[in-house]
């Protein structure tokens, strides 16, 4: 409950403070967002899954952060980046696809 | 369901490790949950809330994904794809505007060259009529087909006697001419280069139009030339004098000559530089 509070106090927070995000971090905004995006989604299926586990989901989000703007970031520095961040965020897709399916099974048992 | 049900049975052993919660509470609470469905399961993260570590800890991450997703998604709806676009994007984007304001510019100086040279042709062509005009001003105040203004003298020959012959009218009208007149009228008929004048009895013919005394010039030149040209000894003036007539000049500022002629078109005389 308190999880689910925190998202949408952040999203208030977001629209309403308007912070400004500086300019070297701002292309590896949306590929970060998308990486804690699958973390949550883990997060949410080993919930349903009963093996839920507050370390392993704060180094999955982390760690998915991180990795995911680091392959954009290394991508830009090869000149690859437009190609890279398309296929990160082709494959966090697929990985968010097939936990909101099994959330879908838990929930729905269909 | 009893394969379901295995692998969660061997999952409470692992448990008091991972979730940080009072032991006592725990191990009921998971021999419950290993019975749960995931709906259930679920259902009970959600209510009753309960303040755990583990619930603040994700709270944080969750609260950062938000304002992520917030800033992200406002950025990308106020903005226009250029913020958030990448590097080379932008220099690609950057390049190609350059290119399309090369051939924007490069359109602008030759579509401003073609309006200079109509400004300058139409400004010829202006500058032409404008001429033309001005030459068919002249032209006609000495053709006789506009009326003049401008400095000049009136003549007035008073002639009781009826000395005053077409002769002497003629003279006049050649000392006049010498001495620079411009535009004259005799009694409302304009003189021009063909005019002729003949005797009619008790007058004088001018052009086929009959005068009669008192004969009254009107001539537009330089006053200051023209005064002194009929004034001299032996001239206009003295001749008329010595026949009795009494001649009236005087000088003016404003000489309106507005007898207009018709003008002839030469039947056969065609202008050589056509």
């Amino acid at each position: 409950m308190i999880a689910v509070l925190g998202l949408v106090v952040g999203v208030v927070a977001g629209l309403v403070v308007r912070p400004v995000v500086p300019m070297a971090v701002e292309p590896y905004l949306p590929i970060a967002v998308v990486a804690a995006l699958d973390a949550v989604f883990g997060g949410l299926r080993a919930m349903l899954d009963g093996i839920f586990d507050d370390k392993v989901f704060v180094v999955s989000f982390l760690s998915n952060v991180v990795v995911a703007a680091l392959i954009v970031f290394l991508g830009d520095k090869l000149g690859v980046g437009a190609q890279l961040s398309t296929g990160v965020v082709v494959v966090l897709g697929i990985r968010i696809f097939s936990n909101a399916a099994a959330i879908r099974r838990h929930v729905f048992r269909a | 369901m009893s394969d379901e049900r295995r692998p969660r049975q061997e999952l409470p052993p692992e448990r008091p490790e991972r979730a940080e919660e009072p032991a006592g509470e725990t191990v009921p609470d998971d021999q419950g949950a290993a019975r749960l469905t995931g709906r259930q399961r679920l259902g009970k993260a959600v209510w009753p809330p309960r303040v755990t570590r583990a619930q603040l800890i994700v709270a944080l991450l969750l609260f950062v994904l938000g304002l992520g997703l917030a800033i992200q998604v406002r950025s990308t709806s106020e903005n226009s794809a250029l913020r958030g676009a990448r590097q080379e994007d932008l220099v690609r984007i950057l390049d190609e505007l350059d290119d399309r304001t090369k051939r924007l510019e490069d359109e602008k100086r030759k579509l401003t060259g073609q309006r200079t040279e109509l400004e300058n042709s139409s400004d010829q062509a202006e500058e032409a009529r404008k001429q033309t005009r001005q030459k068919a001003a002249q032209l006609g105040v000495l053709a006789g087909t506009v009326a003049a203004e401008g400095p000049g003298i009136r003549m007035t020959i008073n002639d009781r006697a009826g000395t005053t012959d077409s002769d002497t009218l003629l003279d006049a009208v050649q000392e006049l001419r010498a001495a620079g007149a411009e535009a004259m009228q005799i009694n409302g008929v304009r003189v021009v280069a063909s005019t002729y004048f003949t005797d009619s009895g008790g007058g004088v013919n001018v052009d086929g139009h009959k005068i009669d005394p008192p004969y009254r010039f009107e001539v537009i030149g330089k006053p200051a030339d023209l005064e002194p040209a009929l004034n001299i000894p032996g001239g206009v003036v003295q001749t008329l004098k010595n026949k009795q007539a009494t001649v009236h000049v005087t000088r003016s500022e404003k000489v309106t000559v507005d007898a207009l002629r018709q003008a002839k078109r030469p039947d056969y005389a065609r202008s050589s530089s056509q």
